[in-house]
């Protein structure tokens, strides 16, 4: 055909495809939850400290996806560790993609019907936004891809103007003095930092779909450099303008930046909006990109056509999003998932890529 | 520890919802599917019924090879069987007559359509004055062959042979004038229809400030001479195809040979022949039967009158269709920034060139979406408009009784309605329909309290912003998801609009034009594409033809 039908994406849909996963619920609670751990205004510290050793984690995952071209951890994970464990780790990894959606699904309805839509009930904004979701998906992640590429840099762009909008109540005071308390804050901050930072772990999936999976670590380094840029920037102008005090009393601080202030002159006065819009977008592309991780998971472990296994996530997605009762076991589900992730995706690629190294050099030699 | 568990199960009410959350999807799914299957089977159907007539009856097949059968020779035999087959159409005329040698001959033409100079002048002043010298008579009167007739006597340029009945009586009915000559057993076609034609005109839906005003005609030799004419040009190639099953039209494949993808060649040619229609009014048919998606409210081949229009496409790789008796030809493949591009934006400097492009998308952005942000932000978040702004419109609702999206909708509906009816009224009422229509109305409804002035200068904007799109395709499909994104807003608010956004871009990089993702560039990312995209740099940065198109010469300087 003239263009091609194999589902493949280009090295930059690959780096979008990261940012957009990463750029997820963490860009509204992001400075509370780091600045509750580590109560100086020290966090945009941490956050390139957890930025580079989920830069790290990453670039061990896409070494190691490249010694099984073209073969997601589904499918090689069995051939390290043996079928039986490799099967219990990829149901592990299922299920905590199923948890990140459901989560992801979870707050966006949360902050939706906080500050957009009072009194509708919650099913009708999850139900809708997750047969967008499942719209999209069917269409395989070159279709998914595109999308992203267009959410990413409205994203960027309207982030940018509303964080440089707010600058006129940030006090540089705020973030001073740097490593007032020594080097321990920051250190506390590490965890909660690389939550934010969950979307490393696609890349178990993504360079099989990669046309040039030889370039997946400039990508992995791309596609960890702009929300971490994005995230130093709301960071600090959430501290600076809200200080260290002020973030920690509010739930969502982000949008309580925007509500801070108000540019008269301008059509709208309040940009909170476009915040939660592009938050929206942001949480689409990473419910999708969790639930497209999910499906194929599943279709490889049990050699199925994905399309009915997209379907029959569904409703399992939808249960588990409504399963915390409350706000507070909400974000207890989130740090739960946070640690998994650190022990899932932190440790296990060192361990499989070791033992890749130890027991299987022989082998590739053969191949080679 | 069993209590707390217990305690997470869901009500059963939950498990309702996941059970219609799971149900619905699937409906549309196969919904879609049949849908699908069932627009596709229609080409089929089409072929099972036209077997069956061919195998309708043996008097059919009797009177098929008696069509196929060569001519004898003999006049009155062949003039009889002619006759005996398109004499009973009142059109058809037999002119029979004497040569200046004795013999007999006929013409037989169809009023309206043969070349009645031609024919007077040319052949029958020729062969019933016979004025050639002597000398360069035969030797033997009675044997005037057809070549003596096509080279001495018949001063003509298009002469054509038939043998067989089925030729000649098609040949017949399209225009062409044919000669029947005692003791020759061929029948001379001789010249071609010349039926009455429009001349060139500006092109009625594309208008321009600058650039050519020419237009292309319903004659496909009229439009590919326009295309020829275009500068000296040997890669220009032009395919001819026969499309409709009962009445046969010509199609006409146009593209560059050494630029041209060929394998988006390929496929042009493959979806054209597989056609199966009877009868194709329109180039529009051609466009819906070879369209990738018809389920998509987007349209996949871009139609145009305009000559340069089409020429710089094929330029850039495009591939054009031509269909006779349509002045619309059809460009595949387009990508939906084609559609928010008019050809003034070369012909202008680059500046206002591009600022005129993303007029254009602002003014799309403002065609999908004013309305139902209208109404997300006065039914749902009026705290998000500025306080004194809000105040005015609130004021100004104050006697309206309906919601916003019914007040909306009036409005909206009414508009469409006006517009459909400035399309159909004649020209001079048309102007005066709209003042009517547009001011008189738009000003009562407010005075009447069914509307407010504010919602009357969003829905004014719409409008003004849908006819800012060149394409008037886009427009209809604009003014449709339009009224979709109304629904979204007042069902679900801000949040409702910005899902709506979400599933039209769904379903915008899923759809593809011959191959051809609908939304590049914007994605994928072609940087280079970007030049001439929602930007028109100078021509000087514009080095190369569209990547996206993949084409064989990707340079345009040499």
């Amino acid at each position: 055909m003239f263009t091609r039908t194999d589902d493949k994406i280009t090295t930059a849909q690959t780096v979008v495809i990261i940012s957009c996963y990463m750029l997820g619920s963490g860009v509204l609670t992001l400075p509370r939850t780091l600045t509750e751990r580590v109560k100086t205004a020290d966090g945009w510290i941490s956050l390139i400290v957890g930025g580079l050793i989920v830069l790290l984690a990453g670039i061990c995952i896409v070494k190691l996806c490249q010694q099984y071209p073209g073969k997601t951890i589904y499918q090689f994970v069995q051939e390290i560790v043996g079928s039986w464990i490799g099967s219990c780790l990829s149901t592990l990894m299922i299920l905590y993609f199923v948890a990140i959606s459901a989560f992801q699904i979870r707050v966006m309805a949360e902050v939706t019907k906080l500050y957009l839509l009072e009194g509708t009930p919650m099913w009708v904004i999850v139900m809708s936004f997750m047969w967008i979701g499942l719209y999209l998906i069917t269409s395989g992640i070159n279709s998914m891809a595109r999308l992203f590429e267009i959410i990413l840099p409205i994203t960027i762009v309207v982030l940018l103007i509303c964080m440089f909008l707010s600058s006129e109540i940030f006090e540089i005071d705020n973030i001073r003095p740097v490593l007032g308390e020594g080097i321990l804050p920051v250190l506390r901050g590490l965890r909660s930092t690389v939550f934010v930072f969950i979307g490393y772990e696609i890349m178990f999936i993504l360079p099989a779909f990669m046309q040039h999976p030889k370039k997946g670590v400039k990508a992995m380094i791309i596609g960890t450099s702009i929300p971490l840029v994005m995230y130093m920037i709301t960071y600090i102008m959430v501290v600076g303008a809200l200080s260290v005090d002020g973030v920690v009393r509010s739930t969502w601080p982000t949008l309580d930046l925007m509500r801070s202030f108000e540019i008269t002159g301008l059509l709208f006065e309040r940009f909170e909006f476009f915040l939660l819009v592009i938050w929206i977008m942001q949480i689409f592309s990473t419910f999708t990109i969790t639930f497209y991780a999910a499906s194929m998971g599943l279709a490889q472990l049990s050699k199925r056509n994905i399309q009915p296994i997209m379907y029959g996530l569904i409703p399992i997605i939808f249960i588990v999003a409504l399963l915390p009762k409350n706000m507070n076991e909400v974000f207890d589900f989130g740090d739960f998932i946070g640690s998994v992730s650190i022990y899932l995706f932190g440790l296990l690629p060192v361990v499989l890529l070791l033992i890749t190294k130890i027991f299987k050099k022989g082998a590739l030699k053969e191949d080679g | 520890m069993w209590q707390t568990i217990v305690s997470y199960i869901p009500d059963w009410i939950v498990f309702v919802q996941a059970l219609v959350l799971l149900i619905v999807p699937i409906i549309i799914y196969f919904t879609s599917k049949w849908l699908q299957s069932a627009l596709g089977s229609l080409t089929s159907e089409g072929t099972t019924t036209e077997n069956k007539s061919e195998e309708n009856t043996p008097e059919d097949g009797k009177a098929e090879a008696e069509d196929n059968a060569p001519f004898t020779g003999e006049y009155v035999t062949d003039l009889a069987s002619i006759k005996n087959r398109i004499a009973k159409n009142c059109d058809v005329h037999f002119r029979e007559f004497t040569m200046a040698n004795g013999k007999k001959a006929a013409i037989i033409y169809v009023e309206g359509l043969y070349d009645k100079e031609l024919i007077e002048v040319q052949v029958m002043k020729s062969l019933m004055f016979d004025d050639v010298e002597e000398t360069e008579k035969p030797s033997d009167e009675t044997k005037i062959t057809k070549t003596y007739l096509m080279n001495k006597m018949l001063p003509i340029s298009e002469i054509r042979e038939a043998l067989n009945l089925q030729q000649v009586v098609s040949d017949i009915l399209v225009g062409s004038t044919a000669m029947l000559i005692d003791g020759i057993v061929e029948v001379l076609l001789l010249g071609s229809a010349t039926g009455k034609t429009r001349s060139i005109e500006e092109p009625l839906s594309e208008g321009l400030l600058r650039g050519p005003r020419i237009g292309f005609t319903e004659i496909l030799s009229d439009n590919t001479a326009i295309l020829r004419r275009h500068g000296k040009n040997e890669s220009l190639e032009l395919i001819k195809f026969q499309v409709g099953t009962r009445a046969k039209k010509d199609l006409v494949v146009a593209y560059m040979n050494d630029i041209v993808n060929s394998e988006l060649l390929e496929e042009v040619k493959r979806r054209i022949e597989s056609i199966n229609m009877d009868y194709l009014p329109e180039s529009g048919y051609v466009e819906q039967l070879i369209e990738d998606n018809s389920l998509s409210p987007f349209q996949q081949a871009q139609n145009t009158e305009r000559p340069d229009r089409v020429i710089n496409s094929l330029l850039e790789g495009r591939v054009a269709i031509l269909l006779d008796g349509s002045p619309f030809a059809l460009i595949v493949p387009v990508t939906f920034s084609m559609l928010l591009q008019s050809p003034e934006d070369y012909y202008e400097r680059w500046i206002p060139g591009t600022l005129l492009r993303m007029l254009r998308f602002l003014a799309t952005f403002f065609a999908l979406f004013a309305p139902a942000l209208y109404i997300s932000f006065i039914s749902y978040h009026p705290g998000l408009i500025p306080t004194k702004l809000v105040m005015s419109i609130i004021e100004a609702r104050q006697g309206v009784p309906f919601p916003s999206l019914i007040e909306a909708l009036i409005m909206e509906t009414s508009i469409e309605i006006l517009r459909e009816a400035g399309v159909r009224l004649p020209k001079p009422i048309g102007p005066a329909m709209g003042i009517v229509g547009g001011l008189i109305i738009g000003d009562a409804a407010v005075n009447a309290g069914l509307v407010s002035p504010f919602l009357v200068i969003v829905v004014a904007v719409t409008a003004i912003s849908s006819f800012a799109i060149p394409s008037y395709s886009a427009g209809i499909t604009l003014r449709l998801l339009r009224f979709l994104a109304m629904f979204c807003a007042a069902v679900l608010g801000a949040y409702g609009t910005v899902l709506f956004f979400l599933l039209l871009f769904s379903h915008l990089v899923k759809l593809k034009s011959f191959g051809v993702p609908y939304i590049s560039p914007i994605s994928p990312y072609r940087l280079d594409d970007w030049k001439d995209f929602i930007f028109r740099l100078p021509f000087k940065v514009m080095k190369r033809r569209p990547l996206l198109m993949k084409t064989k010469d990707s340079d345009r300087k040499k």
